[in-house]
């Protein structure tokens, strides 16, 4: 998966889960990174939000379980927008 | 996963119990459980009450898969009275299962939606996970200091369990316990910023709140830049009388100055205080210029029963200076204050006002643990 969005994602989940930005991909998600927590679930979401200035609902971020699902729902939410 | 949050009812008990077996599977301690009960055994919501608590579930399908307390009370903040929200005891199954890692935030979103103007207390420190989420969500944070004055200095040594973890630290606190050098370091140090007894104040017990209380809250609330209702119809359903509560009037001549809520407890193995006897000062109400009497009061009051260990967490500047200049000493506080965005804009400049803030034990949880 390749995409400007995808690729902003990445920079962003990779700073924020401390990862190197090549270990993130679709289906990086908090089942197979260890520091992802709700904390840091609120930090990328934070972040994400910051940088596309957007602001999810409380009912999207439930969908938002990994790569590729924030793609999915920010994508969403860019086209709305 | 497509979660709703919603008030709880019976119909999710065995929800919550599902959810509650969980959690214990996880390893979480029943203190962090959610109640078996939709219902709020303290605070409950009833008819003109304007001091309750509402339960609210994060369900998914059948399951429970998060839940919240919200408890409301009537504030003074921004100049007027207006009702705030607490938000506790949130648990989340993110916390023994990482499928369910976004449902903390969702839950705490849902609640600042309904309610913007919340705050948080407690919580155990600044790097416990709600704190860090609050931080991370632009909340303001500050301690609540801890206050403490030792009445047995040999029982005090013996018994506190942060001064006792190792080996050196026991046979160093038994040996001071002994030979009385515990007792003089601390009686000097309790004396330093001690000052004369104010001599013409005078205490009454009195086992229930009436208009003289209402007259205090109405003449000093607005002496607080944040403070929750302490008018006699909420005091009344904080502590009521057939509860432990030692509540004193503190009077100067024919004026009431103030009043103070205690507990005098016998501790039983207490991962702090070991089987010493607390005495604690869970809430106040005076001017703030009349806290120094009301601390006196409650602090010699509970001398007289002949507590161990006095403890007092208080947020207030003069209410604080009050505790040192009664011999009170300051220790590390676990006990956070966290205000959401719209209560922080509310104050104005929350770093330059916080120690302007009213909390105390009493609020929050109440005096519970003590």
């Amino acid at each position: 998966m390749t995409s400007p969005v995808f690729e902003r994602v990445r920079v962003i989940a990779a700073d924020v889960l401390k990862l190197p930005a090549s270990q993130i991909t679709a289906q990086t998600s908090p089942e197979n990174v260890e520091g992802w927590d709700s904390v840091q679930h609120l930090n990328l979401i934070l972040a994400l939000e910051q940088d596309f200035s957007v602001q999810f609902e409380p009912e999207e971020i439930d969908q938002m379980s990994s790569v590729e699902r924030i793609l999915t729902v920010l994508q969403s939410k860019l086209n709305q927008n | 996963m497509a979660i709703a949050i919603q008030p709880y009812t019976e119909q999710w008990i065995p929800a919550v119990k599902a959810f509650n077996q969980r959690l214990a599977a996880g390893g979480i301690a029943p203190e962090f459980h959610f109640p078996e009960s939709h219902i709020p055994s303290w605070l409950p919501k009833l008819e003109g009450r304007r001091i309750y608590q509402e339960f609210y579930l994060a369900t998914d399908s059948d399951a429970v898969r998060g839940a919240y307390i919200l408890k409301f009370q009537d504030f003074f903040v921004g100049g007027k009275i207006q009702p705030v929200a607490y938000y506790h005891l949130p648990i989340s199954e993110g916390i023994v299962n990482k499928m369910y890692s976004s449902i903390g935030v969702h839950m705490l979103r849902s609640a600042i939606k309904a309610q913007p103007m919340l705050y948080c207390l407690g919580m155990g420190g600044v790097d416990r996970p709600l704190p860090r989420m609050l931080k991370a969500m632009g909340w303001s944070l500050s301690g609540v200091p801890f206050f403490f004055k030792v009445n047995n200095t040999p029982r005090f040594l013996r018994h506190m369990a942060p001064l006792r973890e190792s080996a050196l630290n026991r046979r160093v606190c038994d040996l001071a316990a002994v030979s009385g050098a515990g007792a003089i370091a601390i009686n000097l140090l309790q004396r330093i910023h001690s000052k004369r007894k104010d001599r013409s104040v005078t205490v009454e017990s009195v086992s229930s709140f009436g208009e003289w209380a209402d007259v205090l809250w109405r003449e000093y609330h607005s002496h607080y830049k944040l403070v929750g209702t302490r008018d006699a119809a909420n005091l009344k359903v904080l502590y009521p009388p057939d509860k432990n509560f030692l509540v004193i009037k503190v009077s100067r001549g024919a004026e009431v100055l103030g009043w103070a809520v205690m507990l005098d407890t016998q501790m039983q193995n207490n991962k702090y205080f070991g089987n010493l006897r607390v005495g604690s000062i869970a809430d106040c109400m005076a001017s703030p210029d009349n806290a120094q009497a009301v601390i006196q009061a409650a602090s010699q009051f509970l001398q007289e029963r002949g507590v161990d260990l006095m403890v007092c967490n208080q947020s207030h500047a003069a209410w604080s200076a009050a505790l040192k200049s009664n011999g009170f000493l300051q220790g590390p506080s676990n006990f956070i204050f966290a205000g959401s965005k719209a209560l922080g804009e509310l104050l104005a400049s929350f770093e330059r006002n916080k120690d302007q803030i009213y909390f105390m034990r009493g609020d929050g949880d109440g005096p519970v643990n003590l």
